[in-house]
């Protein structure tokens, strides 16, 4: 049956939609109607607009303070962190890995030229008697003694509002590591931490941890959420710090770009 | 019967306190948010905070999560108020419409959750069912649409308008209004459909 042709049944059919009260294959056939005929669809959207003007029909109730402070301190991150972003040069538009890559091979280039060197000494030793698992054992220990070297691949210096550094921040990819020492006088009240954030292109702030109260601190984390980051940022937030969905919730204290190590 | 289309026009006879084109009014704000303006956004919400906070309890019941979907929604407002021009909707009624699917969204990824607070909702449904009074709408920003529905809702019975209510805003079914409201199928059924004809009636006289 065209329902078009039925307006009082059509009226009916497309209040109970719109209500949400029509259900199940009654339901699909009226949708399959409504996507047929403009007159069907017409009546749809009618009762939809009118439907809709029950969510202005409630009983007001006055929020708590709080939501609008939590609205405004959202609001200025995102200002401070739209501001930030613009205008920090990338150095390049290759993918991390590729950099990352570079100063890698770099830093091989020195291991090996090490490991050669010793394979020259251990050569010579080897005259001396030495057997190849002795050999072995001090290659690994030479190689874990590089491993071993603090590496700082990535450099920034967090700065506050006044361009007074607070926070310099270097990472390490090899031990998945971010330190963090803080250099200014700021310390956050007892009930507030400090949080860093990750400010990537074109996708909402990523959380890289809560600052301890410590001068010094470690952050674990992986290479992936800082690569091809231009800038990074902390915010002050309620103890203990805020869920990264949410983005920050308070006032971004400090910020700085992210640079990528090369001298 | 005669459409009151004169109360439509000439809002200030019973609608007391309302501006002269409240519409107006919050669309010029949402357009100094869609250009950043942010003590514009702060109007916005003084001005509909309550409203739509009320809306936001009566879909989702928790406080904390209505607060959540305030906090939500006037940060998509803050992002997305460009979009607005677009929808056609009154402004009122296009915050609402952010506001229920904010709190729908909230309902369903609390499905496991809720089931323990169902008891809660449930009782806070009864009450309100329980009731006699029309619910003390305040008026004074709704768009002339929503005017039209609230004086056709208004001529219902109570719980008609009540369960209409429920079912349009926690986008309930027949079935679970009646598991919600402990009552049988066949009366929630009956109150519906008796409602919307009657509206329907109604509404037609407003065009």
């Amino acid at each position: 049956m065209n329902i078009a042709r039925h307006p009082e049944l059509l009226d009916r059919l497309a209040a109970a939609w719109a209500v949400g009260t029509l259900h199940g294959g009654a339901r699909r056939r009226f949708e399959q109607q409504a996507r047929e005929h403009a007159t069907v669809r017409t009546a749809a959207l009618l009762w939809q607009e009118r439907m809709s003007s029950l969510t202005e029909l409630q009983p007001g109730v006055q929020p708590p303070p709080r939501v609008w402070t939590r609205i405004h301190q959202q609001v200025q991150a995102e200002r401070v962190l739209v501001q930030g972003r613009a205008p920090v040069p990338r150095e390049t538009a290759a993918p991390w890995w590729q950099r990352l890559g570079l100063w890698q091979g770099m830093g091989l280039t020195g291991a090996f030229a090490t490991v050669a060197a010793l394979g020259v000494a251990l050569n010579l030793n080897s005259q001396l008697g030495q057997t190849r698992t002795e050999l072995t054992a001090q290659l690994q220990a030479v190689q874990a003694e590089l491993a071993a070297m603090p590496r700082a691949d990535y450099v920034a210096v967090l700065n506050d509002n006044q361009a007074s550094a607070a926070v310099l921040v270097t990472f390490d990819p090899v031990r998945r590591q971010l330190h963090l020492q803080r250099v200014g006088s700021f310390q956050e009240a007892e009930d507030r931490s400090l949080q860093l954030w990750a400010l990537p292109p074109g996708s909402g702030p990523r959380s890289l941890g809560v600052l301890t109260r410590e001068r010094l601190l470690q952050l674990a984390t992986d290479p992936a959420v800082v690569n091809g980051v231009p800038t990074l940022a902390i915010s002050l937030e309620p103890r203990g710090g805020v869920p990264e969905a949410g983005g920050p919730t308070g006032p971004v204290l400090f910020k700085g770009a992210l640079i990528q190590r090369q001298i | 019967m005669k459409g009151p289309i004169g109360g439509l026009h000439a809002p200030g006879t019973e609608n007391q306190g309302m501006n002269a084109d409240p519409d107006l009014h919050l669309l010029s704000l949402l357009d100094r948010v869609a250009a950043r303006d942010e003590a514009a956004l702060r109007q916005l919400y003084d001005a509909t905070a309550a409203k739509l906070y009320g809306l936001a309890l009566r879909v989702v019941g928790k406080p904390e999560w209505a607060e959540d979907c305030l906090q939500e929604t006037f940060l998509q407002v803050w992002r997305s108020a460009a979009d607005y021009r677009a929808s056609l909707s009154p402004p009122m009624a296009w915050l609402g419409m952010l506001v229920r699917s904010r709190s729908l969204d909230l309902l369903r990824r609390g499905q496991a959750q809720r089931q323990a607070q169902t008891d809660d909702l449930d009782d806070h449904l009864a009450e309100t069912l329980a009731g006699d009074a029309p619910d003390p709408v305040d008026t004074t920003l709704a768009s002339q649409q929503a005017w039209a529905l609230h004086q056709c809702l208004g001529r219902l019975d109570h719980r008609q308008r009540e369960v209409i209510s429920l079912a349009y805003l926690r986008d309930l079914s027949h079935t679970e209004l009646a598991t919600r409201l402990s009552l049988p199928l066949g009366t929630v059924k009956t109150w519906i459909r008796r409602g919307l004809d009657q509206l329907r009636q109604c509404m037609a006289n407003w065009h």
